[in-house]
């Protein structure tokens, strides 16, 4: 009888227990009420931060690269014809999945603005500034939402729960919202920060952009001069690593990955950090060759005997590197853009189109030691056929070249290295185009004739400016830095704006700048077709359409589809209420 | 009052025990055996026995329980109440017995172990009144004298056993008319009297025991007093199929058992109960091993030590394992050690596994044309040309059409080549390697280099016996299975021991323990690199090394084979340790803990000669994963059994407690110098050395009562309740309750029943819940990843969220009714099991997908009601019982039907199948729709492929020839997803069938065939990847559609893919409805009599065992079962020794 009660009582024991036994022990990971605490707590939320800006630059069709193959600068591998990109399908560039992954990266801020006064503050500027910079990378992840899929939902805090009642709030009402935030952004951002933090002129950058966006161009021009006139200069003489090299430039020594986060570097405003000797998980690579270079070691570069005249072998592989090439670089940029005043692009004096900072086509080898032309440049009228001698084109080498480490065994790529977000060139063109909206074309050619002076080319008159000559300048200086696309749908949505050229907000799915551009500059949308290749970019792709998927699963509100596209028939009118500032205290 | 006579008056007690444990085979071995020995145990056997005031039936008892005598008497006539008292050492049973019946009426007869308890006054009482007396003797249908066998003057209490040599002497009143026969595992035989007065009677086997015992949760029932729906697998089943793992003995033999092969050298089969009871929560169900909830790999688990499976299908038989119980429970019995001398088992499997079918690339199947990969290529460019070149413009040259000249296809280029087949390769984008080859005439078939033979071994040795207190069964086996890829390989040595060990007469201790060391190391070819292979692309370079690209684009589908070193080992142990205490008032009180451990090393090193080690990190990359769990569950339990008068009462209690947890750490470095000799075994080596760990623990506990009721052994009750704890459920939710109740209704022991074919009818209805937690331990916290950053000078840490918090998370929980009948026909010779069940499962524990706005794909919650319906029955027959020919069939049938009731509960109006609809929103993005099953394929319905003339309807649609063609429902010229979407199947099997025939020709020949199908279901076949790179790679053989091939059922390759003009994507669904015969074993086992005078064995069996051996399907891809991955067909010899 006596074990009866012990084994009563032991059961006893056991059940009183219960609650305190099933006590979840989170072991290694940490929830946010442990984290968000204070400073450096906030600290480690701004590493992810900052690592998700190098999204946009690093990697296989990276989110750059897609800003090209939907522009005037050409095309995309496999993205010939833009018409099979529904929301039910996209292709191996992302483009229905950018949509997501840009709202990955604002949830990420989203928990560091919702949380900042659970943190204990040793002083409100700490509190502010690091809002400010989440604030910042909220509002660069939503300036590129608006200017690729137009009007989005906007998430603007933590999600404490699922949420299925989501409904789109118009461009324009995003873009108030985003000016706001980064309006108090400048205001306690520190002037000076470490390479790859955004300061204060990172900030006032994008906040330029962001006025211009919205048409407020006074503002825009404000805040460009005080970058201008801030502590940056534009590289106008020799400097890093390859400095000593008497055959080279400044726009080569300003764009070597090397340079372009070292205190010589002046023009940096912001750039994304991407090292070598980092540890695996905390690099990728650039993939600029493997992006922007031409075929040129396919089978169709063919030698006088039609053989295959060159292989993924040797010096030039590694100088040039294997090419896919995802972004086909048109004609018009490699040759038409650079004739201007009397000059072409053989005879240019503007470094941007040197030789010494190109690898033009006759500068590619037959490097096959089998070829009877070994070692003499490619002649593309050996090709079989003229389509195929449109993969051939002159590379911005100075721009694309990132080597790889000599260590390196692995398929030249691209390899790692920082890139440029802004840097002061861009302010100056900015400001350009604030004054050219205001109607100063006499200052708008002064702000570009400074960056075209510093790249020795020809000047320019007030008259010879138009937003054309703008767009063609931005790319003259900022291919593959600046986001093609994204610029071209905000100058778009300014025109429209204001009816120029007969464009208008409601009819930009059929025609806009950005179309016209592509229209007409694009070489391979010109051509058409081209043997096997049909190429075609139709006017609604102005915005890309947001995955299928996104909508339906949103069943309790409306996310709407773009125009010209399937289920855009559901759309409901966007949110134009002003959106709440939360945080300010 | 008449009493029944089985459950009253005869004490079969040890006999029972005893023929439970042994298979039927080997019973009537054993019985020829016995009869060769007789006597002799009653004579060596000596017993100690001293007890005060005892009564005769605990001396009875303590007698069977210390020796293997056993006895047979009736109440009536032996007064086992009365009490004696008794003092003999080292005396031999008849001592004993002298002794304790000194003085009464009672005698006995020993034969062998059996010993018959008899009355001379009850004897001569009959006597005196003159009845008349019958006599005779049962044999089995080979002839062989059964002992033990009941013999019952019908509608009396009159009644004996046969003796040793089967004969029966029995006095029965003049008014008897029937005497009925009756033994374990045979025939019930009812036999007229009429004048007769001897009776030789052949009993013959029933399809079913229907007094087997059958393990449900925490305890033991026969089969006939059963509520709930359990089947039955037993070890003479397993032990002659050549399986890997135990899962894959279920596949399609249980009804209602869902089950599908797995293909690697691990073995295994998927699990599924009845219908999916979740969207997305784990359905397997719940192990249980020797009453011990198992926490570990099925592959532990060594098929050869199973005595039986039990299946819980029910709620109500579930339900006491209500945590973890809504997918059913199935209850593993290892096999046991028989008191006695030892009993030595040895058996031998060695086996080839080929595949049961091909699926080639192009150009590489026997006899196929390596210049099909070129006209893969060829058709591939043509396609994208989008007819901006002639047709004819990338055919081979040597090849043409007839109206087209080579001259006129060599100039169509602007600047063509000489030689028309260097401008034929220029044209269709031939790799330099291939071009080499082709005019070399070199071909690799990579097929036969990656997909061929794996050689099956499998050895056991077992040894089982016991002594007065200690019962023993050790075992060891040694396993090793090669797949049929390269390189996949799985070994394992797998060990046992059990031991019950009674301490005194009120405590028992004993142990199940498990011990498995296997070798998970393998690293095999790539299936999908060697579908993507040219057959004019090189396997090896020139210096023969291994090239890492097979023709400069497509890596080498043994890269890693060649180039990966791995290393993965597994050493788990599973232990119940258990102590049973006899408390008295017929209480007993078992305490068992149940330990897991399991170690893993997973360590990997990829050389400079893989794209790993090469390209996606410098220099070679290594990783070392070490990963360890510890788990204990802690059972209590109660017991209590008592009768009173017609009133049997049997409850259990049971608290509970249990934790998992594991450790899990990685080191990871990259770039190594001087060499990279050393591999994983020093990652310092490296340059760039990580770390990552992650550590886990979650907690349960449980609390459970039972009662099982019988009224007059024919109204059977079970109720039980039971509360269960988990950690990983949200605050407030972690506390759950699952109610059961069942009745059973034995219609056939009721007087009015009279129905004289169905000898056995059983009703039986339950309705019960249970439980899941499947789920991840933290899912209900919010929770930070983090991130590796580098700014230039430092390396940072940086945190973000990878999960949102949800503290409302709770249990699953699915409630199901069960209603069931269990029909004996014709005396057992056909057993029918029918079942029907309804279960509604509430509180899906499921990933709710959530609006990517969110940053989110998902999110842990509970929602929505799933319903599964379905029938199942189980035929058992004996077709043919002759002395040289035995023929038993079982058939199995389930079919399932399960529907979405309710999802998230968001209603509102929305456009379905072409019509507005008004009520609660589909899940799109999961396509989950209420009212129809969670398996429901919504696509387009295809009609066929465009064809070359229809070219202009096809183009209202952005299609051209080539293209799907599908059903344009709302006839708009466009194919929108709602509006042109249909149901057009379902992805699970609508019914599933199996058939086992087992033929005993000559008493030692015996041929077993399973055969399963599963019908009614489709699959998409794998056709709709990339298509971007089919100029540049090879791709799985499906047929395709050209306009020289309009026939087929498949579009044509093509890119862009132009099944983005179907709004929300088309997808090739295909039955894949199976018929196949899965099972095929054949066995000798060599005569004993013949065996004995050349061997000393027991008994030697060999046999030649088939699985998988012939499938009837339309499926185009390897096989039904798996899909696209090939499946074994394994033949084996086996060898099986008893000593």
């Amino acid at each position: 009888m006596k074990i009866v009660l012990v084994l009563a009582s032991s059961f006893l024991l056991q059940i009183s227990c219960s609650e305190e036994f099933l006590e979840p022990d989170p072991l290694s990971f940490y929830s946010p009420e442990e984290v968000y605490v204070n400073k450096a707590g906030f600290e480690s939320g701004m590493i992810a931060l900052r690592k998700d800006l190098k999204n946009e630059f690093y990697g296989s069709r990276n989110n750059l690269q897609m800003e090209y193959v939907s522009s005037d600068f050409g095309y995309g591998l496999g993205l010939t014809d833009w018409s099979i990109i529904t929301p039910s399908s996209g292709t191996y560039f992302p483009v229905l999945q950018l949509f997501e992954r840009f709202y990955g990266y604002i949830k990420n801020t989203n928990v560091i603005i919702s949380r900042i006064d659970q943190g204990e503050w040793e002083s409100q500027d700490d509190r502010n500034a690091i809002l400010s910079e989440a604030l910042f990378y909220r509002s660069w992840w939503y300036f590129r939402l608006i200017m690729t899929y137009g009007d989005v939902p906007f998430v603007g805090g933590e999600l404490m729960g699922p949420k299925l009642d989501f409904y789109t709030s118009s461009r324009w009402t995003i873009l108030e919202k985003i000016i706001r935030d980064m309006e108090f952004a400048v205001q306690w951002l520190p002037e000076q920060t470490d390479p790859g933090v955004v300061n204060k002129y990172g900030a006032l950058h994008l906040l330029s952009k962001l006025y211009l966006s919205n048409l407020q161009f006074d503002k825009a021009i404000e805040a460009a001069t005080q970058i201008i006139n801030g502590p940056y200069e534009l590289i106008t003489e020799r400097f890093g690593v390859d400095a000593e090299n008497p055959e080279l430039n400044i726009l080569w020594d300003l764009h070597r990955p090397e340079n372009r986060t070292i205190s010589a570097n002046t023009e940096t405003i912001l750039a994304v950090i991407d090292r070598y000797d980092a540890p695996d998980a905390a690099k990728t690579q650039a993939y600029t060759m493997r992006g922007y270079h031409c075929g040129w070691w396919y089978q169709y570069v063919l030698d006088s005997e039609g053989q295959h005249g060159t292989t993924d072998n040797g010096p030039q592989y590694i100088a040039l590197g294997r090419a896919n090439p995802d972004v086909n670089q048109s004609a018009w940029f490699s040759y038409e853009i650079w004739a201007e005043h009397g000059y072409n692009w053989t005879n240019t004096p503007d470094l941007r189109r040197s030789s010494e900072n190109w690898w033009e086509t006759d500068e590619i080898l037959y490097n096959k030691p089998t070829s009877v032309d070994y070692g003499n440049p490619i002649n593309i009228d050996n090709f079989a056929n003229s389509w195929d001698t449109l993969k051939i084109w002159p590379m911005p080498y100075y721009k694309t070249w990132f080597p790889m480490p000599d260590e390196y065994e692995g398929r030249p790529y691209g390899g790692n290295g920082d890139y440029f977000v802004f840097r002061l060139a861009e302010t100056y063109l900015i400001r350009a185009e604030a004054y050219y909206w205001n109607n100063n074309p006499g200052l708008a050619a002064d702000d570009i004739n400074v960056i075209r002076k510093r790249a020795n080319a020809s000047l320019i008159a007030a008259g010879d400016i138009d937003i054309d000559y703008i767009f063609d300048e931005r790319l003259r200086e900022l291919h593959m830095e600046e986001f093609r696309h994204t610029e071209l749908v905000r100058a778009s949505n300014i025109m429209a704006k204001l009816n120029i050229d007969g464009y208008s907000l409601e009819n930009l799915s059929e025609n806009s700048f950005w179309y016209h551009r592509v229209q007409n500059y694009n070489t391979y949308i010109k051509l058409g077709t081209a043997g096997p290749n049909t190429f075609k970019v139709p006017s609604i792709y102005i915005y890309w359409p947001i995955d299928v998927t996104v909508i339906s699963s949103n069943t309790l509100g409306v996310i709407n589809q773009n125009k010209g596209y399937e289920g855009e028939e559901l759309n409901v009118p966007p949110l134009t209420t002003k959106i709440e500032d939360t945080y300010v205290k | 009052m008449k009493k029944k006579w089985f459950n009253n008056k005869w004490h079969f007690g040890h006999l029972l025990k005893m023929l439970r444990i042994m298979k039927l085979t080997v019973l009537i071995v054993l019985v020829s055996l016995v009869s060769l020995s007789a006597s002799v145990y009653s004579q060596q056997t000596k017993l100690d026995v001293s007890l005060k005031n005892a009564s005769v039936r605990d001396i009875l008892e303590l007698i069977e329980d210390r020796t293997d005598f056993f006895f047979l008497y009736t109440n009536e006539d032996i007064d086992v109440n009365r009490k004696v008292n008794i003092n003999v050492k080292e005396k031999p049973v008849e001592y004993v017995l002298d002794n304790v019946f000194q003085g009464t009426d009672v005698t006995y007869r020993i034969s062998d172990r059996q010993i018959v308890l008899t009355n001379n006054i009850q004897y001569n009482k009959f006597q005196s009144q003159q009845q008349r007396f019958v006599s005779g003797k049962v044999t089995n249908s080979v002839g062989q004298f059964l002992p033990g066998v009941a013999v019952v003057a019908k509608g009396t209490a009159t009644g004996t056993v046969t003796d040793i040599d089967g004969s029966f002497r029995l006095a029965i009143d003049p008014d008897v008319q029937t005497l009925v026969f009756s033994f374990i595992g045979m025939q019930r035989q009812e036999i007229e009297i009429g004048n007769r007065t001897t009776f030789n009677v052949a009993l013959i086997e029933s399809a079913i025991d229907v007094e087997e015992i059958v393990v449900v949760g925490y305890g033991s029932v026969e089969r006939s007093d059963l509520t709930g729906s359990v089947s039955r697998v037993k070890a003479d089943k397993i032990e002659k199929m050549s399986i890997t793992q135990v899962t894959e003995a279920l596949s399609g033999t249980v009804a209602g058992l869902f089950s599908n092969q797995e293909t690697k050298a691990e073995g295994g089969a998927s699990l599924e109960l009845r219908g999916p009871s979740s969207l997305k929560a784990n359905t397997s169900p719940l192990i249980v091993i020797d009453g011990a909830i198992y926490p570990g790999s099925m592959s532990e688990i060594n098929p050869n030590d199973i005595g039986t499976i039990d299946v819980l299908r029910d709620a109500s038989s579930a339900a006491i394992f209500g945590s973890r119980a809504a997918s059913g429970v199935i209850l593993i019995t290892t096999k046991k050690g028989l008191s006695g001398k030892p009993t030595i088992n040895f058996s031998s499997k060695v086996g080839v596994s080929s595949t049961t079918n091909d699926l080639y690339p192009y150009g590489m199947g026997p006899g196929a044309d390596p210049m099909d990969y070129f006209r893969m290529h060829r058709d591939t460019k043509n396609s994208r040309a989008q007819g901006s070149l002639p047709y004819y413009y990338y055919f081979n040259p040597d090849n043409l059409p007839s109206d087209i000249s080579q001259s006129e296809w060599l100039n169509y280029a602007e600047n063509p080549r000489d030689n028309a087949t260097e401008e034929w390769f220029n044209r269709i984008s031939i790799w330099p390697i291939e071009k080499e080859n082709y005019l070399a005439g070199r071909t690799t078939n990579f097929y036969d280099k990656v997909i061929g033979t794996g050689l099956r071994q499998d050895y056991n040795l077992s040894v089982n016996g016991g002594t007065e207190n200690i019962n023993y069964y050790w075992s060891i086996g040694y396993l090793d299975n090669e797949g049929i890829i390269k390189g996949d390989e799985f070994s394992a040595i797998r060990s046992r021991l059990n031991l019950d060990i009674k301490v005194t007469e009120w405590i028992k201790v004993g142990m199940n323990t498990q011990f498995t060391s296997r070798d998970e190391g393998a690293v095999e070819g790539n299936l999908t690199l060697l579908s993507q292979s040219s057959p004019y692309g090189s396997m090896y370079n020139e210096d023969g090394t291994i090239r890492i690209y097979t023709n400069d684009y497509v890596k080498n589908p043994l890269e890693n084979y060649y180039g990966q070193d791995k290393m993965k080992d597994i050493n788990s142990l599973f232990s119940n340790l258990y102590a049973e205490l006899n408390l008295g008032f017929g209480i007993t009180y078992k305490i068992s803990y149940q330990p897991h451990l399991a170690f893993t090393k997973d360590f990997n090193y990829w050389s400079t000669s893989t794209t790993t080690g090469s390209e996606s990190y410098t220099g070679g990359y290594g990783y070392r994963d070490h990963t360890q769990t510890f788990g204990w569950l802690f059972d209590n339990l109660i017991k209590w059994n008592k009768k009173f008068g017609e009133h049997v009462f049997d409850a259990t209690f049971l608290v509970s407690a249990e934790k998992e947890q594991s450790w899990y750490s990685r080191q990871y470095n990259s770039n190594f110098s001087p060499n990279e000799n050393l591999g994983y075994n020093a990652l310092q080596f490296g340059v760039n050395p990580g770390l990552s760990d992650n550590d886990t623990k979650t907690t349960g506990d449980a609390l459970m009562g039972r009662l099982n009721y019988t009224l007059m052994g024919k109204y059977l009750l079970t109720a039980s309740v039971r509360r269960d704890g988990y950690s990983a459920f949200g605050e407030n939710k972690r506390l759950s309750t699952f109610p059961a109740f069942a009745f059973g209704w034995k219609i056939n022991e009721e007087n009015f029943y009279d129905i004289p074919w169905m000898n056995r009818l059983k009703l039986r209805l339950s309705w019960g819940k249970n439980g899941n937690r499947s789920i991840g331990g933290y899912s209900a916290l919010a929770q930070l990843g983090s991130v590796i950053y580098y700014n230039g000078s430092n390396v940072q840490t940086g945190v973000y969220s990878t999960g949102m918090a949800n503290p409302a998370l709770a249990w699953e929980r699915t409630e199901s009714y069960n209603i069931g009948l269990d029909i004996g026909l014709f005396n057992n010779k056909v057993d029918i099991t029918l079942d029907a069940y309804d279960a509604t499962t509430e509180d899906l524990l499921l990933d709710r997908q959530l609006p990517r706005v969110t940053g989110f794909s998902s999110i842990a919650s509970n929602l929505g009601q799933l319903g599964n319906r379905g029938i199942e029955f189980t035929v058992n027959t004996v077709n043919i019982s002759h002395k040289d020919f035995i023929w038993k069939s079982t058939l199995v049938f389930s079919a399932n039907r399960n529907k979405i009731k309710s999802l998230w509960g968001d209603m509102g109006e929305y456009t379905l199948l072409n019509k507005k609809q008004t009520g609660e929103l589909p899940d799109f993005q999961n396509e989950w729709f209420p009212g129809y099953a969670r398996d429901v394929i919504w696509n387009y319905d295809r009609d066929g492929i465009w064809q070359v003339d229809e070219a202009a309807a096809a183009a209202q649609y952005g299609l051209e020839p080539g293209d799907y063609k599908a059903i344009d429902v709302n006839e708009d010229g466009k194919y929108t997803q709602f509006e042109d979407k249909k149901f057009i199947g379902y992805t699970a099997p609508r019914t599933r069938w199996g058939l086992r025939n087992e033929f005993t020709i000559y008493q030692n020949l015996s041929l077993s065939v399973f055969i399963r199908a599963d019908l009614g279901h489709m699959r998409e076949v794998p056709i709709s990847g990339d298509k971007s790179t089919h100029d540049r790679r090879n791709d799985w053989g499906f047929d395709y559609w050209s306009p020289e091939n309009p026939d087929s059922e498949f579009p044509m390759i093509n890119y862009p893919d132009n099944s983005s003009f179907f709004g929300g994507g088309i997808l090739p669904y295909v039955s894949t409805a199976f018929l196949r015969v899965q099972d095929l074993n054949l066995s000798y086992n060599i005569p004993s009599n013949k065996l004995q005078r050349i061997l000393p064995f027991q008994s030697l069996r060999v046999s030649l065992t088939a699985r998988n051996l012939y499938t009837i399907t339309n499926w185009p891809g390897f096989d039904p079962e798996s899909g696209n991955l090939p499946m074994p067909k394994t033949f084996t010899f086996g060898v099986d020794i008893t000593l």
